[in-house]
């Protein structure tokens, strides 16, 4: 009786909610109106676009006949708990997203100090070439890390005419340095994009202070601007790591580091087609973005960083 | 503490002159109030003292030691903002215990050192808090503990009581006043309230355009401003144009036993404290009327045309269009150099 009694009240509640955001009358209500109309459009892209795939992603993973998406079987997904290589994938795509984030951000810290505390000469040029990276797709990115550190490259034949070694030797644009390079480039801008925000946020009168009261610069910066900085150190972070994990592109050119974006191009590859496996990765790999995502948040307590 | 000297202080940023030639001396133990209008050249003179900027020209002296190009960290000065500038990460004990860390002083004497301060400003109870959670009095409390903490050769306040009630503004003016002359501590004030400056400081300087204008005692600055624009900023003043000659100022309405240097075109400054009404043989038409609660301020014309300030009680019924008689108090009047 009272869950029937309940039930109604929450249908009534909706049905009210409904009725005065279509029609609102009060300031509240228009306001709740506005908010429906400005996120309707993402909510709809997201139903197309994100849930309808991640359903289709589901019933693949879990098809007996994943061409005709026919019955039900748990294999993908034993195969995936199962074999010690995915372990390997997911272990390595880990730690070196992971290390090229730290670096990017690191960079991105120095960066952002450099642009947002000093009066930098042509600052609008280093602002472009430290952002540009972000619009380059990552195939033109593993092409940059060839002609640079390829047999042929630039940097590779310099050092090989400054220390008398061969160039066969020196290229690295196809082992995993050079590959990282590629990842911290890519990530570098969208780490000093988060962090200038952050740092225009920052009490510069606290530093000045700090530097009267005896700081150096750099007892100054750990004392007074990182804690300051700590939130959009840690959304950039965030939004670096995930961006990290989606590279494609740089990774399928120079195939150095087995990752899961290139696993799970392997699995969709003719000659060892496992359409099933793919999308149960593909799931973990969403399933992990998001639980990442909503875990880092509650690092990012200020309202001037956003992921 | 110690005694700091601006030797032909300039600052310049490309073409513009925010400081032009400044010499100026903060003796030992004063409070130096610094006052001007708004990109006079104040919070320059002071950033450049405490070492954030360096001067285009001159050099800044600690008990005669260059220090023009000593960084903020070694200058021991102690720095007073008008946003607080609190760490907000830190415990106000953390935050008046910081200067004292960075000059290595142990833990447990930076910590008896920041305890003593708060309680001598009367905050020990708000140790543990963090400076977000204190009111803008508290905060500035905390600021001053803060800088008073390095033991500073001086203390720099950048209008330290702007933004703050004017209950608390007085309060604390008084406490702030005392607790400096208290500890004899060499302090350069920068504020735009003028009152405050006078109120608080042993010798006043005011700017303009980046220049000095006069410096001086409250009183003095007062009453002897040295030319149009301290008479006119420092209080207000009616400038009056007069003709001196015999050791008297023809005023053109009246004549004052005034002495000039010299005879000629002079200008004197009449406090609107120099005009009493009600007496007198001048005649003067009301044009505007402002209540200001202990007294009420009148803008009257003279029969030359002349526009007078003066104060009436506050409890007086003038009204604009009133014609009343004044006359002038030869002693409250000062001759312009």
């Amino acid at each position: 009786m009272s869950v029937r009694k309940s039930a109604t009240a929450s249908v009534r509640r909706i049905a009210t909610l409904a009725s005065t955001t279509a029609r609102p009358t009060t300031e509240r209500e228009r306001e709740r109106r506005r908010i429906v109309v400005l996120c309707l459009p993402f909510f709809a892209l997201a139903v197309v676009a994100g849930f309808v795939p991640l359903a289709m992603l589901v019933r693949i993973s879990l098809a007996e006949d994943t061409i005709w998406m026919e019955g039900w079987s748990l294999e993908a997904w034993e195969t995936l708990a199962t074999t010690p290589a995915y372990r390997r994938v997911a272990w390595n795509t880990l730690w070196f997203v992971g290390l090229a984030t730290g670096v990017s951000v690191a960079l991105g810290v120095a960066v952002a100090h450099a642009l947002e505390k000093y009066d930098l000469p042509a600052e609008r040029i280093v602002v472009a070439a430290v952002s540009f990276p972000i619009a380059l797709p990552g195939i033109v990115v593993a092409y940059l890390i060839t002609v640079l550190l390829g047999r042929q490259g630039l940097v590779t034949n310099a050092i090989a005419v400054a220390t008398g070694q061969g160039a066969h030797g020196l290229a690295s644009a196809t082992a995993i340095t050079g590959l990282f390079l590629g990842y911290v480039y890519s990530l570098l801008p969208r780490a000093t994009m988060v962090l200038r925000g952050t740092y225009a946020e920052v009490n510069e009168q606290a530093e000045e202070a700090a530097r009267a009261l005896g700081a150096s610069r750099w007892e100054t910066f750990y004392h007074v601007t990182l804690p300051e900085i700590r939130p959009g150190i840690a959304a950039a972070a965030i939004l670096t790591f995930r961006s990290g994990l989606a590279i494609f592109g740089t990774v399928l050119i120079l195939q150095s580091h087995q990752v899961v974006t290139l696993q799970i191009h392997n699995e969709i590859s003719v000659g060892s087609y496992a359409p099933d496996v793919a999308a149960a990765i593909g799931l973990v790999y969403v399933v992990f973005i998001v639980a990442f995502t909503f875990v880092g948040l509650r690092f990012v307590d200020d309202d001037a960083v956003e992921v | 503490m110690s005694d700091v000297t601006l030797e032909s202080l300039t600052k310049t940023y490309g073409d513009e002159v925010a400081v032009d030639g400044i010499d100026l001396t903060i003796r030992d133990g004063e409070i130096l109030g610094v006052v001007g209008p708004s990109g006079c050249g104040k919070t320059t003179t002071l950033r450049t003292i405490a070492g954030f900027e360096t001067p285009t020209h001159g050099r800044v002296l600690f008990d005669g030691v260059d220090v023009t190009h000593v960084p903020p960290e070694e200058r021991n000065v102690g720095l007073v903002f008008q946003s607080y500038a609190l760490f907000d990460t830190m415990t106000v004990r953390e935050n008046v215990a910081f200067g004292p860390k960075m000059q290595g002083v142990p833990k447990a004497k930076r910590r008896e050192r920041a305890d003593d301060l708060l309680a001598m400003l009367d905050i020990a109870e708000l140790a543990d808090r963090r400076p977000t959670t204190l009111s803008g009095g508290q905060q500035q409390r905390v600021g001053l503990a803060r800088a008073l903490a390095i033991e500073p050769h001086v203390l720099l306040l950048d209008e330290p009581m702007t933004g703050l009630d004017a209950e608390l503004k007085t309060r604390l003016r008084e406490e702030i006043g005392d607790l400096l002359a208290d500890l004899e501590v060499t302090a350069l004030y920068v504020t735009h309230d003028q009152e405050e400056a006078m109120a608080m400081c042993d010798r006043i300087a005011v700017l303009a355009d980046g220049t000095l204008e006069q410096v001086g005692p409250p009183a003095e600055i007062y009453r002897r401003p040295a030319n149009p624009f301290v008479a006119n900023f420092v209080g207000s003043s009616t400038l009056l144009e007069g003709v001196a000659e015999n050791g008297h100022v023809d005023l053109g309405f009246t004549e004052l036993p005034v002495a000039a240097e010299t005879d000629g075109s002079v200008r004197v400054a009449a406090r609107p404290a120099a005009f009493e009404l009600g007496e007198g043989s001048l005649e003067a038409d009301v044009t505007d009327v402002t209540y200001l609660g202990d007294r009420t301020r009148l803008t009257a014309t003279l029969p030359d045309d002349t526009t007078v300030t003066l104060h009436a009680d506050g409890i007086d019924g003038y009204r604009v269009g009133d014609s009343v008689p004044l006359s002038i108090d030869e002693q409250r009047v000062h001759l312009l150099e």
